[in-house]
């Protein structure tokens, strides 16, 4: 049996799977959106200093995180979305926020997380590859989008995620895969109209929107085989990509 | 004066000297910067926004084009807008309709007068830390695609890093000529001491640091305009010396 869009997510509908969106929160009253199943926010706490969390609903700060949440509803609507917002409050502590964002994904069970950031700082190297690894082995997919700058930046870097750049296209089920990575795959983000504030749409360009795009195939591709490892999602994905070898077998070559 | 002392006299002397000579061209290369992207992409406007020191807001330093008076010391909090976004995610962003974020436009024509369409914004920073965000306002509409001006504004705002980068080094000359001393150097004693010496220096002094700034501009002026300058510093020492102490 060939390896097959119809194959890898027809009829899957992102049901039984939650996908967290860690980024400026999601306004779950955006009629993009519909709902929003569980909200935490994360701040650094310079008297403390430590990371200071607060669960339940909030708004977006940005926009952003709404955008990327609508995007994956559309692909995957019956997907259980989380919200965890690690940006907008303040700078400082930027990166231990993120992580510990991306940490409490992964330990409270979300199947799919969404990063449409990334941190070029060299000194988090070493905290982000060991929660991409503990994210791999857990089984969490984490779908990242990539920088357009030259230099590496974490986790979009390393092998066990999926990093996405944006591709110029709007069909939301066609995906490019990179035969040089880091980068995987290019998906939509040119000039695409995503969820914004107030309940309203933007159109916007940027890497950021690619991501989401990817992450509600995954969500769609999760809850037809549920019991796919990341490393086969990767792979499943190769193989649907537009420039994939879909349905090829051994004869063709 | 023991080893010991030496160093860290050199340490501070050179720590006070930094500002003095950097370059001072950093500022007309980053108008420049600013220039040549405005003209390249056919923008109303091309503007860099810095981060203070606490992160906490981001300062308008240069800009060029529609607005660029009213824009340049302009302060925002980092955690607000399209410009806070991108140095919150490090992520690029562009946005064709901005008439669409309702608070974004509010927010931009209250401060400057002018209320773009679009935006086109790029992390502006080094392996070591977020510096501030590059942005171009309504990029000509005939050119292709926001995604290729995105990747090429990237590499203006890799510029304007490295410059930003190198200004940086020369506020903490002392510290950084003791650490390529401690590189440079064999046997442990003189590394240790070197290092030793870098770590006990004091933070830069701002007000200090503008001051050598400012006599290193007025010295590249002329012979004239220094002694002028030295003629002044004098008189107020004079004026400081005899004026009664200050209460404290």
């Amino acid at each position: 049996m060939p390896i097959d869009k119809a194959w890898a997510w027809g009829g899957g509908s992102g049901s039984g799977i939650t996908v967290a969106v860690v980024d400026s929160g999601i306004d779950a009253a955006h009629p993009a959106v519909r709902a929003v199943d569980r909200a935490v926010a994360l701040q650094w706490d310079a008297e403390t200093e430590q990371v200071a969390s607060t669960e339940g609903p909030h708004d977006d700060l940005f926009g952003h995180g709404t955008a990327c949440a609508g995007i994956i509803r559309r692909a995957a609507p019956d997907v259980t979305l989380w919200s965890i917002r690690v940006l907008g409050s303040r700078l400082t502590g930027k990166g231990i926020v993120f992580a510990a964002g991306l940490r409490w994904a992964i330990t409270q069970g979300a199947r799919v997380v969404n990063l449409s950031l990334s941190t070029g700082r060299e000194d988090y190297f070493g905290l982000f590859h060991e929660i991409a690894d503990e994210a791999a082995f857990a089984g969490v997919v984490l779908v990242c989008a990539t920088n357009n700058v030259s230099a590496p930046t974490y986790p979009a870097q390393f092998s066990s995620v999926i990093s996405v750049a944006a591709h110029d296209g709007q069909d939301p089920f066609c995906l490019d895969a990179n035969p040089a990575p880091p980068v995987d795959f290019g998906a939509p983000g040119i000039d695409i109209t995503v969820p914004w504030l107030s309940g309203g749409t933007i159109v916007s360009t940027g890497n950021s929107f690619a991501a989401p795009h990817v992450t509600g195939l995954v969500a769609r591709m999760l809850s037809k085989h549920p019991h796919l490892r990341p490393y086969e999602v990767k792979t499943i994905l190769r193989a649907v990509a537009s420039n994939g070898v879909a349905g090829r077998t051994s004869d063709d070559d | 004066m023991t080893p010991d002392e030496l160093l860290r006299e050199l340490g501070e002397l050179a720590m006070s000297l930094g500002p003095a000579v950097r370059p001072a061209e950093t500022d007309e290369l980053l108008r420049s910067l600013t220039q040549t992207a405005r003209r390249l992409f056919g923008a109303a406007a091309c503007s860099l926004a810095l981060l203070t020191e606490d992160d906490s807001e981001l300062v308008y330093t240069t800009a060029a084009g529609e607005g660029a008076d009213d824009v340049t010391g302009m302060r925002i909090p980092s955690t607000q807008g399209i410009a806070g976004w991108v140095v919150q995610s490090g992520q690029p962003i562009a946005i064709s309709d901005l008439a669409n974020d309702p608070r974004f436009a509010r927010e931009v024509a209250e401060q400057t007068g002018y209320v773009p369409q679009t935006i086109l914004a790029v992390p502006v920073e080094t392996a070591q830390r977020m510096l501030g965000v590059l942005s171009l306002l309504d990029r000509d509409a005939a050119r292709p695609g926001a995604e290729q001006d995105m990747a090429l504004l990237s590499l203006f705002a890799d510029q304007a890093a490295l410059a930003l980068a190198s200004v940086d080094r020369f506020s903490i000359l002392g510290k950084v000529l003791l650490d390529a001393l401690a590189e440079a150097a064999t046997g442990s004693d003189l590394v240790l001491a070197l290092r030793q010496a870098a770590d006990g220096l004091p933070a830069a002094d701002a007000d200090l640091a503008a001051l050598a700034a400012a006599f290193a501009a007025l010295a590249r002026r002329g012979a004239a305009e220094r002694r002028l300058a030295l003629a002044l510093v004098r008189d107020i020492g004079d004026y400081v010396e005899r004026r009664p102490p200050r209460a404290r």
